[in-house]
């Protein structure tokens, strides 16, 4: 008798855990996401006036720096990176720019801008960050007077 | 002739205590109208994290039941890489829970409790609100594959 109470117990036990679901439905909802590449440049122009002050007796060139626009990006694809380049094919005077303290990536080494794209930042990888660029302008005291308008352009492209 | 009525009492009051004298028949079936969704994640700002994407466009259909039940949700979605939360909007009965955060192979968690039990009979309807959220780091569905989860609602005696 002791048996069949046990069994009856747990066999209503069992009935009431059933009983608990009333019922379920699912659906499927599908996340995609694309590939999304962002960049900004913090201030529209910058401007390197070379002039008297930055000479030194003796020596031909001459330079000035300017560290005043950031760069923030975004990227959510691997293997990328950030180059820079100019409009200008030949422009008189040398303008070089290099990223001061990236929140992520690295670096490229001081790049002479130009018309063909030199790296800016390497193994930016699927991030998002920021740097100082820092352009410095250089004008040869024999290279004379005159103005290069650069319009600069930074990609983010595959590494 | 004692031990048959101390057996019949054992078997009525478990059968008491498990509901199963009290009609708790499924008075109807829950379900998801508005079918399958698909979310896509694509602008982003400098500065800011991929712009989240909200899809109301599904609701929940439940039915009142003899007792108080409530509703619970679960999702399975293998390698999942992106966020995917959801909270019930504008509930016809019960008490919507704070946004749960979906993950793969998560338990039952609540998602409206306290629906009111009797009188039985009738729907209640909730909507469902979605947000999908990715990060940079995150990546991106082309190199990582779509998420596609299988969202559970289970009706459940509180």
């Amino acid at each position: 008798m002791k048996t069949l109470s046990s069994i009856a117990i747990v066999l209503a036990v069992n009935l009431s855990a059933a009983r608990a679901q009333f019922s379920s439905a699912d659906h499927s909802v599908t996340v995609q996401v694309t590939p999304i590449t962002v960049l900004q440049v913090s201030s529209g122009s910058v401007n390197l006036n070379i002039a008297g002050g930055n000479a030194v007796a003796g020596e031909d060139a001459m330079s000035i720096v300017d560290q005043s626009t950031s760069l923030l990006w975004g990227s959510n694809s691997s293997a990328k990176k950030i180059s820079i380049s100019s409009n200008l094919v030949a422009p008189v005077f040398t303008l070089k720019a290099v990223a001061l303290n990236p929140t992520q990536g690295l670096a490229a080494p001081e790049a002479t801008l130009a018309s063909t794209p030199a790296d800016f930042l390497i193994n930016i990888g699927r991030s998002t960050g920021s740097c100082v660029i820092q352009y410095t302008g250089i004008a040869l005291a024999s290279q004379g007077t005159g103005t290069d308008a650069h319009t600069i352009t930074l990609t983010i492209q595959t590494q | 002739m004692k031990n048959r009525s101390l057996f019949l009492s054992i078997i009525f009051c478990a059968l008491l205590g498990s509901g199963w004298l009290t009609p708790q028949e499924a008075i109807g079936q829950i379900q998801v109208n508005g079918g399958n969704i698909t979310m896509s994640i694509s602008t982003a700002f400098p500065g800011s994290e991929p712009v989240a994407v909200i899809n109301t466009l599904t609701s929940l259909r439940y039915p009142r039941e003899n007792v108080v039940t409530k509703i619970t949700v679960r999702t399975n979605c293998t390698g999942q890489n992106f966020g995917l939360s959801v909270v019930a909007l504008a509930v016809g009965g019960g008490t919507a829970a704070p946004q749960v955060v979906l993950i793969n192979g998560m338990p039952d968690t609540d998602f409206i409790t306290g629906i009111p039990g009797r009188p039985p009979g009738g729907f209640m309807t909730a909507t469902l609100q979605y947000t999908a959220t990715a990060t940079f780091a995150q990546g991106n569905s082309t190199e990582l594959g779509d998420d596609v989860h299988t969202v559970t609602y289970t009706l459940i005696a509180q």
